[in-house]
């Protein structure tokens, strides 16, 4: 009884007319729009529909940003599809840059979309690869990220990356800060041949505990392979032999008088940035990175070489491989400087 | 090839919360999971450092996460984050400015964490946060960080004292007062400081040195902070503690409710913990009190302090801080000056500018003067003031309440020096209880009575009255002169004395009683009774010492009767004085010849506790000593200057409805009382009572038995009322009562 006269009166409500007063001002609508405010700009929180107006530019920089921020996985892969169409096209269409569009596009390397990852990947293949070297670093910093990232799928993506990285600008893999310590370390700790993880986890008891999660089984054989090959290429390209450069008469001149042509030719000095420990540090030529590699991870990489070849298979033949490049790559003659 | 079966953690979306949870559970199968979150975190790190501030979103984001999750297990495995607390610390000192504002919550956070972990001490912790605290321009990031520095202080002195901690933080706190006296630095010096005095963790010299160094800066919001921490400061922290004491949790009612409500574990441990806290409290009230002096005793130097302050702030003419602030500082002055008795002549001359009714809050003025004076500053200082006070504020031509604050100011001044007054100056103020206003007339008579007790012989005669008058005549009132002290002695000593002196005569008249012979008590004149030394053993049975005293302190001795000798036989009152004076000669011995028992100690209490009962009724000369006691622990302020004027007046209507309305429930709309009880019932989650809920019962629901009822014996109807006696009488039904 009660509750229907409630709705009743409540009904009637919306019928009475609000009463006016002398002196007070006049009651808002329901519908009343405050239009008091001033703003000097709008921002529209939505994409334009129509694509026929726009010039080429502005929807190259539309689908930059859209490959980013969209949150539908298809629209990301549709927008690096068409990117990579611009850039492979004949003439490229690159307003941008490659290095702008790397800037955008690395954090994708880590994307929950298989689909956009591969578009990712090819969209880097169309590169031009001299546009690429001087941005390595950054590149490696993010493919790092993506190696230990918790997904294994993400992973053996980021090997991929890996691999194109290696293909179009091996030398500056190595050779950059970090390149060579940090990598081998993200490399081996991918296969769970890291020492200093050994370390941490039998450091007490004379009992050595048992490696829970490094086998194949959990990560799977495929993988495992894909990453020995991918560390084989790396260190390929670490112990690389330099080829001497052809004598240049004007070398010397070009040095004092010249101005540069590599992009900060000064960087092994590092005078304007942190100081480095001895991970992140450059190792610029062969003779140092077989130093530093002999030092701190041949052990590791050996001993962990050992266990997979006698697992044989797919594996084990990887294993041999790399195996044979460890082998040659610090067995090759060359005499190291003494310690 | 088959489809592989996909852990959890492996899935794409596989998210940070639940890897943490799982490392914290089983740190040794997930090592390998974490050293890859390790790793990603490094390089996201790095991504992040080559381009603070252009990082995008989403990489701020994961870096957020990374940093959350590493912080929560770093514990677990020390060697592998062995520097984190260093890049933590790193990036906060470098773009603290820059980040963004959830990470750079969340790296705050971590290094609380990793403190609360123990992986960082707090000495770490605080000097990294502190400078932050200093030099950041967000004000968010400053209320945070201060937050967590003083809980982290709080914290780490929670057990036990952290000195060394405590030391470190203070010296920092006083550099940074010290360094840049001219910057708004020093404000997070006083803040801090006067937090952790507030809650007692901080108790000794050296923040109240820190405090002494902020009234001496330059800047005016630090000298203001300082000179309210000494002002204010020990107030803050007795009303803390009170409040600390307030919240009681009703044991019985917990103890019901689990009783009645559905048993769960929860339930069980909230209990648990309510009676824990319980206890805590009852350990807590009857612990002994913890010794904490007042800020203001212990300043180290406070003539120089006093002098500085002066100097720097009030005498410089070019001294450009608010009147009000001026006038804090001037309190602060004339309070270190009436506490320590310092002497700052050149004060005295300073006050003569504002002592003019026109000068804004000239009462504050008033009261500091009043507050600065003691019985060691030189009469000539203060006389031209009281002097200037009285032409100035007490005329005919002025208004009452002035000229009460006036007389008010000259009795307080007066309180504290009676020599700074003339004898005809006395005359005319001590006329004005001849006024028509009543707040003037007080305060002339309040004045009057002073000089009756202080300096009687200032006064007219007429004016003197009679105990003052008979006080002179046997010689008993003294005239103090400047600089003179009181001996010093323990107040009460007499009685003791007469008390155990009284203590003896029983016992020995006992002892012949029971015995037929005075035994000798030489054995216990040593007055190391074994007994003795316990308090518990109050009725301590002998006295200690072999002093006889023979006559009562002068006191007691009936006035009326010494005046009478006194004038017929000069010689003899001569003797009586002198037997006198050996007589307190004596009685001082009590405390230097033996040594006071625990039981002694106790008993000197009792007495003393009865004695100003005593006094209480008639004797009004404690009640003075008692009043000035009260100020030079408390200062005076413009309010007691005020006081007397607002004694004549009559309250408006306005302030009478509001002392009515004082502490009632507040009324919006018309309401009956019953329905704001109800209202207030219904807030507090409680329900209608029994009676209430009968009475409201639906009248077809009671008809029944109401007719049944009707048609009972007067047998029936007997036993049911008596029933219903016995039962009121037990409780009600359930015997709630028993």
């Amino acid at each position: 009884m009660g509750s229907s006269n409630k709705k009743k009166k409540e009904k009637k409500k919306d019928f009475q007319k609000a009463k006016l007063k002398v002196g007070k001002a006049k009651a808002k609508a329901a519908n009343f729009t405050d239009t008091s405010f001033k703003a000097k700009s709008i921002s529209v929180n939505q994409q334009a529909i129509l694509s026929e107006g726009i010039d080429a530019v502005d929807q190259f920089k539309q689908n930059l940003s859209l490959a980013v921020t969209s949150k539908s996985d298809n629209q990301r892969r549709d927008a690096l599809a068409y990117l990579t169409n611009q850039i492979s096209a004949t003439p490229p269409n690159n307003p941008v840059g490659t290095s702008a569009i790397l800037t955008k596009l690395l954090p994708l390397i880590s994307d929950t979309s298989a689909t956009v990852r591969t578009k990712l990947l090819a969209l880097f293949r169309a590169l031009p690869p001299a546009e690429v070297q001087p941005n390595v670093e950054k590149i490696l910093m993010y493919v790092r990220g993506g190696m230990a990232h918790m997904s294994n799928i993400i992973r053996t993506d980021a090997l991929s990356i890996m691999e194109w990285l290696l293909e179009v600008a091996g030398d500056e893999v190595v050779s950059c800060p970090g390149g060579w310590l940090k990598t081998l370390n993200s490399f081996t700790s991918m296969l769970g041949w890291n020492p200093s993880l050994v370390s941490a986890l039998s450091n007490q008891g004379w009992t050595s505990s048992s490696k829970p999660t490094l086998d194949a089984r959990k990560r799977g054989s495929e993988a495992q392979v894909k990453q020995i090959q991918v560390l084989t290429q790396f260190l390929v390209a670490g112990f690389k032999p330099e080829t001497p450069e052809r004598h240049n008469p004007r070398a010397y001149w070009d040095n004092i008088y010249r101005l540069p042509g590599t992009p900060s030719p000064f960087a092994h000095l590092n005078l304007f940035g942190t100081p480095r420990d001895e991970d992140s540090e450059m190792y610029p030529d062969r003779p140092l990175r077989q130093r530093v590699f002999d030092a701190k991870w041949r052990g590791a990489i050996a001993a962990g070489v050992e266990g997979a070849k006698k697992e044989g298979g797919n594996v084990g033949r990887a294993a041999a491989s790399l195996n044979r490049v460890l082998n040659d790559g610090t067995g090759d003659g060359i005499l190291l400087p003494a310690r | 090839m088959p489809k592989r079966k996909v852990a959890a953690l492996e899935k794409v979306e596989a998210d940070l919360v639940n890897l943490q949870y799982k490392i914290r559970r089983d740190p040794k199968s997930y090592a390998q999971e974490f050293y890859d979150q390790w790793l990603a975190y490094d390089a996201q790190r790095q991504i992040f450092i080559s381009s603070p501030t252009t990082a995008s979103s989403d990489d701020v984001k994961k870096f957020h996460d990374l940093v959350d999750l590493v912080a929560h297990v770093a514990d677990l495995y020390p060697e592998i984050t062995t520097p984190y607390p260093d890049h933590l610390k790193d990036l906060l000192n470098r773009h603290h400015a820059t980040l963004d504002k959830e990470l750079r919550e969340k790296i705050v956070g971590s290094l609380t964490l990793l403190r609360r972990k123990d992986v960082i001490d707090s000495t770490n912790l605080l000097t990294t946060l502190f400078p932050i605290l200093i030099s950041t321009p967000s004000k968010t990031l400053r209320s945070l960080l201060y937050t967590k520095i003083i809980s982290d202080l709080r914290e780490s002195n929670s057990k036990s004292t952290n000195h060394r901690l405590n030391r470190t933080i203070q010296t920092v706190l006083h550099n940074l007062v010290t360094s840049d006296r001219t910057s708004t630095k020093g404000m997070w010096a006083t803040r801090i400081t006067r937090e952790l005095w507030r809650r007692q963790i901080w108790t000794d010299a050296k923040p109240c040195d820190v405090m002494k160094e902020a009234c001496l800066s330059d800047n005016e919001k630090v000298v203001v902070g300082g000179v309210r921490f000494f002002l204010g400061g020990d107030k803050a922290r007795e009303e803390m503690e009170d409040d600390s004491s307030d919240d009681e949790i009703d044991m019985k009612k917990l103890k019901h409710q689990s009783g009645i409500n559905k048993k769960t574990k929860k339930r069980q441990k909230a209990l648990e913990k309510a009676v824990d806290k319980v206890k805590r409290q009852e350990r807590k009230k009857n612990a002994p009190h913890p010794l904490n002096f007042s800020a203001l005793h212990l300043i180290h130097d406070p003539q120089g302090f006093a002098e500085k302050l002066f100097q720097k702030h009030l005498q410089n003419k070019k001294n450009r801080f608010t009147l009000e602030n001026r006038l804090l500082i001037l309190q602060l002055v004339t309070r270190l000056v009436g506490l320590h008795k310092l002497t700052i002549i050149s004060l005295y001359s300073w006050f003569a500018q504002y002592l003019t009714p026109k000068q804004a809050s000239v009462t504050s003025f008033l009261a500091s003067l009043a507050q600065g004076t003691h019985n060691l500053v030189p009469p000539d200082a203060i006389e031209p003031l009281i002097v200037k006070i009285a032409n100035e504020f007490v005329s005919e031509a002025a208004a009452s309440e002035v000229a009460a604050a006036g007389i008010n100011a000259i009795r307080e001044v007066a309180i504290r020096q009676p020599l700074c007054m003339n004898d005809t100056l006395l005359q005319d103020l001590v006329m004005y209880q001849k006024s028509k206003d009543k707040g003037v007339v007080m305060a002339a008579k309040g004045l009057q009575s002073l000089y009756r007790e202080v300096y009687p012989e200032l006064l007219q005669k007429k004016f003197r009255g009679k105990a003052a008058s008979m006080g002179l005549k046997s010689g008993e009132v003294k005239q103090w002169k400047f600089g003179e002290e009181e001996a010093g002695g323990i107040e009460g000593i007499e009685l003791l004395e007469k008390y155990k002196e009284e203590q003896k005569e029983k016992k020995k008249a006992e002892k012949v009683g029971e015995d037929g012979e005075a035994k000798d008590d030489d054995e216990d004149d040593d007055g190391f009774n074994s007994d003795e030394w316990e308090v518990g053993s109050s009725d301590s049975d002998d006295s200690s010492t072999g002093w006889i005293n023979v006559g009562d302190s002068e006191d007691d001795e009936p006035a009326p009767k010494r005046a009478k000798t006194d004038s017929e036989a000069p010689g003899l009152v001569d003797a009586d004085k002198e037997n006198a004076e050996v007589e307190a000669n004596r009685i001082s011995k009590l405390a230097t010849t033996t040594i006071l028992t625990p039981a002694d100690l106790l008993k000197l209490q009792e007495l003393r506790r009865e004695a100003n009962i005593d006094k209480a009724m008639g004797n009004t000369s404690k009640r003075k000593k008692e009043l000035i006691a009260r100020h030079i622990d408390e200062g005076v302020t413009a309010d007691d200057i005020e006081l007397p004027a607002q004694l004549g007046k009559k309250s408006t209507k306005e302030e009478r409805v509001a002392l009515a309305k004082d502490g009632k429930p507040g009324r919006e709309e018309h309401k009956s009382t019953q329905a704001i009880r109800k209202s207030k019932k219904e807030a507090e989650g409680k329900s209608t009572t029994n009676k209430e809920k009968a009475r409201k019962k639906n009248f077809l629901m009671t008809i029944g038995k109401a007719r049944a009822k009707n048609k009972r014996s007067l047998q029936d109807t007997k036993k049911a009322l008596k029933a219903h006696i016995a039962r009121s009488k037990s409780g009600g039904r359930r015997a709630n009562g028993t």
